[in-house]
């Protein structure tokens, strides 16, 4: 009777002592190591995500997603992505998950991915969300808002992809480049502009919506939209866009498009068609809300003040 | 004279029992990835990889739910072909599905105090009820004989809950998730239930069978038109009114399971009662199974025909069911 308690004691004593031992060595040794796995995280919907380990497999949906994970380092475990991406170049070589028309939980699993990071667009959450919770793969929505919410968004994914170092550096980079346009133009005011982003329906247009990536990205380059109150969804008329005569026009599409608008009724009246303050600018630049978006604030501050940029260049 | 009549209905059941069984299994076997024999033997050897766990707990729900969709949305079609005595009646075309996504987009888009699995069947429902009760009070305001003046009083009400839709989700969703989801919904397709919600959806699916199952008789006397209806004792409008009521009820469950699917509550009844005859009782049986065992079929060829991308539900039946509806239409003026 009494030996056996003492062996469960016993046992219980060997139990406690390991278990602290454990949780002495393991738990600083796990961030020591730069592996925090396994990683609980919210993502942008509220929900708690359970990462059991450093993704391996991971299919990611959007460019903008996909160009983050590149840029934090974890490019090369990306084994399924979505139609409309095309960079980096080699992506396009991956299997496809979905596209224009939709997206499939069933191609998704047979690529057998530890992570989906996915943003709530083109039904992408809704569709994809609850049978991917159903199966058992993690997935992470991203929600790209606004320029800070894109630095949030890149160290998170870097911290569950486990590049947290990357990504930091990534950030810093990119928030130096905007403070560095930000200097330059401090000065000066800022201009008027429409952007132009598509083709509404009904002979309205879209630009850029207030609270939005692409309004930051113009704000940031010292563009004022003409519409700085506009709301998330709503689209412009023709009439607004000349009563405002803003001084540039810069168009986020091609070639054609910037004739387009030259030829539209009453729009050769405008300061900047007259004064030949037309510009394209690079969608993907604009309209991805990825690494590359300094690239867009870049691109348009030397559009918007060639009296700055140039006289540097010289 | 009695047995000569059985023997063929008995025939004919059996066949259709057949045939719902195989599209059970057509349904389970299309995909984006069809069910080869590889696969299937490993749905057994290896249960727990990803592919398989995706077969188990998402396309076998899903079927099983895309059959319970086509039977309601074929009930409420026989229902309100039965009641508006007019083959081009149904659902979608009533205003009784708009009216429904009225409801549907609120209980999606506003929170409220109650879960969504309750609210979105509860308001979908308080929605096709509201619209279908709007067609018919107009209908019977303005003294519409013809029963097609119904049908273009619903298309009117349709369009005029189509636009409160619109600005609904204009107004009300201020971030892109929500309205994300709502347009995905609208556009037909079908939500995969957890098993556990299964059993549930079952039951309302057997009470709605139930509910229409009793009005039956009433339809039948009231094929026989209204004059000889009302000399069998019928009490007209409330018999309208109880149909209406549960007719949106069945369209309620599926608006909320499925989103907006046209045409099936058109086509299923139609061509079933071409090969059984008008007994409703009769119909309301072959029309249920037909439309689920339909609706399978048609839930795995969007999963199916352009991979990797699901063409949404909706717009699948639409095509099919357009040019039917107009096939309908031109032999009904012939006649």
């Amino acid at each position: 009777m009494l030996l056996p308690w003492t062996g469960k004691k016993l046992i219980i004593v060997v139990k406690v002592v390991l278990f602290s031992l454990s949780v002495f060595f393991f738990s600083p040794a796990k961030t020591l190591l730069g592996q925090p796995y396994p990683l609980e995280v919210v993502d942008a919907l509220g929900r708690k995500v359970l990462i059991p380990h450093k993704p391996q497999r991971i299919v990611s949906i959007f460019s903008s997603n996909t160009e983050i994970l590149y840029s934090v380092g974890a490019g090369s475990r990306i084994v399924g992505v979505e139609e409309k991406t095309h960079f980096p170049p080699e992506v396009t070589k991956l299997p496809k998950i979905g596209g224009r028309l939709g997206f499939s939980v069933e191609k998704i699993a047979s690529l057998n991915p530890d992570l989906v990071v996915l943003t709530p667009a083109r039904h992408a959450a809704a569709t994809l969300v609850k049978p991917l919770e159903i199966i058992g793969v993690p997935v992470v929505v991203i929600l790209h808002k606004d320029v800070p919410s894109i630095f949030k968004n890149i160290l998170f994914i870097g911290r569950i992809v486990g590049e947290e170092t990357r990504a930091r550096c990534i950030v810093k980079n990119m928030k130096k480049r905007v403070e560095a346009i930000r200097e330059k133009i401090a000065s000066l005011p800022p201009r008027t502009v429409y952007l132009e982003t598509g083709v509404g329906s009904q002979g309205r247009f879209r630009t850029v919506n207030s609270g939005t990536y692409s309004y930051d990205i113009l704000r940031l380059a010292g563009g004022k939209s003409i519409f700085p109150d506009l709301k998330r969804g709503f689209q412009v008329s023709g009439e607004a866009i000349l009563l405002a005569d803003p001084d540039w026009i810069l168009v986020a599409g091609n070639q054609n498009r910037m004739d387009e608008i030259k030829s539209r009724p009453g729009w050769c009246k405008m300061k900047a068609v007259r004064n030949h303050k037309i510009r394209m600018v690079k969608r993907e630049f604009l309209l991805i809300p990825g690494p590359r978006i300094v690239f867009g604030i870049e691109q348009i501050a030397h559009i918007l003040f060639p009296e700055v940029f140039h006289e540097k260049d010289k | 004279m009695k047995k000569t009549n059985e023997l063929p209905f008995k025939g004919k059941f059996t066949l259709l029992l057949i045939l719902t069984i195989v599209c059970l299994l057509v349904g389970f076997w299309l995909g984006a990835e069809p069910l080869n024999w590889e696969r299937f033997l490993e749905l057994w050897m290896m249960p727990g990889n990803t592919f398989s766990r995706v077969i188990i707990l998402w396309r076998l729900p899903r079927v099983l739910a895309a059959f319970l969709v086509g039977a309601c949305l074929s009930m409420s079609g026989v229902v309100f072909q039965g009641v508006f005595r007019n083959p081009l009646a149904e659902p979608y075309l009533l205003g009784s599905s708009a009216g429904a996504s009225v409801g549907a987009v609120v209980s999606i888009l506003v929170s409220l105090p109650i879960s969504n699995s309750i609210s979105l069947p509860f308001l979908s429902f308080l929605g096709a009820w509201g619209a279908t009760g709007i067609v018919v009070a107009v209908g019977r305001v303005a003294k519409l004989k013809d029963s097609h003046g119904l049908l273009l009083t619903g298309v009117a009400v349709s369009a005029v809950f189509v636009s409160i839709r619109g600005l609904l989700m204009m107004a009300l969703s201020d971030e892109t998730v929500s309205l994300k989801s709502v347009m995905s919904w609208m556009l037909g397709g079908i939500q995969t239930p957890y098993w556990r919600e299964l059993p549930f959806m079952i039951l309302l699916s057997m009470a709605c069978f139930l509910l229409c199952l009793s009005l039956c008789r009433g339809l039948d006397v009231l094929g026989l038109g209204d004059d000889t209806a009302v000399s069998m004792g019928m009490n007209l409008t409330g018999f309208l009114n109880r149909s209406v009521l549960i007719g949106a009820f069945a369209t309620a469950m599926a608006v909320s399971w499925g989103g907006l699917i046209g045409f099936i509550g058109l086509i299923v009844p139609h061509v079933f009662r071409w090969w059984i005859g008008p007994s409703h009782a009769r119909l309301l049986l072959f029309s249920s199974l037909g439309g689920g065992a339909l609706l399978m079929v048609m839930d795995g060829l969007s999963r199916m025909l352009l991979p990797p991308s699901e063409i949404p539900l909706g717009l699948l039946t639409a095509l099919l069911g357009g040019p039917i509806f107009i096939f309908i239409l031109a032999r009904e003026g012939r006649n």
